[in-house]
């Protein structure tokens, strides 16, 4: 068997609020006084591995650390402890809009986003025309991003990553955006990515349709990880749990 | 294995990080381009404020001091100084709104982060380069000293320059960040840093401190940065020892910004 793709060892998150959270002078003053300070543990002790050709789903509530998960595999933040081994060139869709600047327009968007991803001038160049074709934007390419509707945002935020030929995709909460057309031809673009042996891993709070499209899932709550398997295994014991709080919530009067 | 504290280790690291930083030099330039274009298409006069806004200062110095001390009405000397400073001044406020504006590329992509105020500072050389257009239409009507071959010497100071402000907005942007509070500071230090630099007074004016607020004055960075400027661009008589003062500065405010903010950029996806 190969490597795996992404391999996550033991990593934890903490984040100290009163001081991580927009500190100011005062407040660490405040927190030199007074050394302890509570602790956050965003990610308590994750391990797990991605395999090549594997589509790897993440579910959890709000606040489960799903996204502080996929910054530290986007390497983005470094995690406090542990490791994480990513074979592969990665491409991202975290946050819509990644590195847009809406001012500009779509097409020089198109060069920021290409160069901000490590490719060069050259290599944007090669790939420009296929990716406005992907986009379906036509002459809206030439307009200002501020201009788009967030369909059209994340449609051309979407053909960037996807002509980065990355090997590995790191989407957050991306596929809920985007008109039926475009979504159908978004999945027909990432089956055939994991094909070619390529790897995705996915947050979505859309579990069903997560369920459908990833091989294997793992839940995360409160920073830790409570299952991982198949993806719908994983995603039923999911929302037989959410259902099980809201009921206990209701039962106290709070829901 | 070398240890993560050798300065072998270090020595590498910046290395790494030096051609990493040259490899990704497109991206430099089209951010630089790409702000530049933003810049115009959001405000009616666009790139014409990096000229105007030194410009107005000095336009606003010149009526009050040249109204109050009547005297000391050099045009050449004082925009030569405010041009010059607003360069670096504006080092020290962009550098860490350059990351602060760009949240959303660094919590999303990996990449050197010192990128953005390099970017930043491409920008502003434009700028810089710009207004020593304006500066000549200026002040030679006014039948201001031209430089000779000393006009070379920007050939060092400008590059040299660049890099005490890359020393600068990287160790801006390394307090800032974290410590938001930094940022409404900046403008008193600014002002201070101005009126402490030799800009809207004459450098005679020193002779009539005592030693030591002289030497204490001297240690600030624009007074050699300014005077080795002031030969090149007006063939000022230039002293050695502000030569040596200039290149020591930029090289050790360069470095040690640069070296602040490096050591701090994996922690500073925390602070966004």
């Amino acid at each position: 068997m190969s490597l795996p793709a992404i391999k996550v060892e033991n990593v934890s998150v903490r984040f100290r609020p009163f001081v991580d959270r927009r500190p100011t002078l005062r407040r660490s003053l405040a927190t030199f006084r007074h050394k302890e300070t509570q602790l956050v543990e965003a990610l308590k002790g994750v391990s797990f591995e991605v395999q090549k050709g594997e589509a790897f789903g993440i579910v959890g509530q709000n606040g489960a650390g799903k996204s502080t998960l996929l910054r530290c595999i986007a390497r983005t933040l470094r995690p406090d402890e542990g490791r994480i081994v990513v074979r592969g060139r990665m491409s991202t869709l975290l946050q819509l809009g990644v590195g847009f600047n809406a001012e500009l327009s779509g097409s020089r968007n198109i060069y920021l986003g290409g160069l901000v991803a490590g490719l060069n001038k050259k290599q944007v160049d090669e790939r420009y025309d296929d990716i406005v074709a992907y986009s379906e934007l036509g002459d809206a390419i030439y307009r200002p991003m501020k201009t788009y509707s967030s369909g059209m945002f994340s449609r051309l935020a979407f053909a960037v990553a996807m002509h980065l030929d990355p090997e590995i995709l790191l989407l957050d909460e991306v596929l809920a955006v985007g008109d039926e057309g475009f979504k159908e031809k978004s999945m027909a673009t990432m089956h055939e990515l994991l094909s070619r042996s390529g790897s995705i891993v996915f947050v979505s709070h859309a579990v069903r349709q997560l369920a459908e499209f990833c091989d294997r899932a793992a839940w995360l709550d409160r920073g830790e990880l409570v299952a991982i398997g198949d993806s719908e295994d994983v995603v039923d014991q999911y929302r037989a749990e959410v259902r099980k709080r809201r009921q206990e919530m209701r039962a106290q009067g709070i829901g | 294995m070398t240890t993560t504290t050798s300065p072998a280790y270090y020595a590498r690291r910046f290395n790494d990080y030096m051609s990493e930083l040259w490899r990704r030099r497109d991206f430099v330039w089209f951010l630089a381009r790409g702000n530049i274009k933003a810049r115009n298409a959001s405000t009616f006069l666009g790139l014409v404020w990096w000229v105007l806004n030194p410009l107005l200062l000095g336009l606003v110095y010149f009526f009050i001091f040249g109204i109050i001390f009547p005297t000391e009405r050099d045009i050449a000397y004082l925009l030569s100084g405010i041009f010059v400073f607003h360069f670096s001044s504006q080092a020290m406020s962009g550098g860490a709104n350059s990351i602060l504006q760009n949240s959303k590329l660094l919590v999303n992509i990996r990449f050197p982060r010192l990128i953005l105020p390099i970017a930043f500072l491409l920008e502003a050389t434009f700028g810089f380069l710009a207004s020593l257009v304006v500066f000549y239409l200026i002040v030679i009507p006014f039948g201001s000293p031209l430089p000779g071959v000393e006009f070379l010497l920007l050939g060092l100071v400008l590059p040299l320059q660049i890099l005490f402000n890359i020393g600068l907005a990287a160790a801006t942007a390394r307090l800032a960040v974290p410590f938001r509070d930094i940022n409404n500071l900046i403008p008193y230090l600014n002002r201070i840093w101005l009126y402490t630099s030799p800009i809207i007074w004459p450098l005679a004016r020193l002779e009539a401190l005592s030693e030591t607020s002289q030497s204490l004055l001297r240690l600030n960075p624009m007074f050699p940065i300014i005077a080795v400027y002031r030969t090149a661009l007006l063939g000022y008589p230039l002293e050695q020892a502000d030569l040596v003062a200039m290149v020591a500065w930029c090289v050790v405010v360069g470095v040690v910004g640069i070296a602040m903010f490096i050591k701090y950029e994996g922690r500073m996806v925390r602070y966004l």
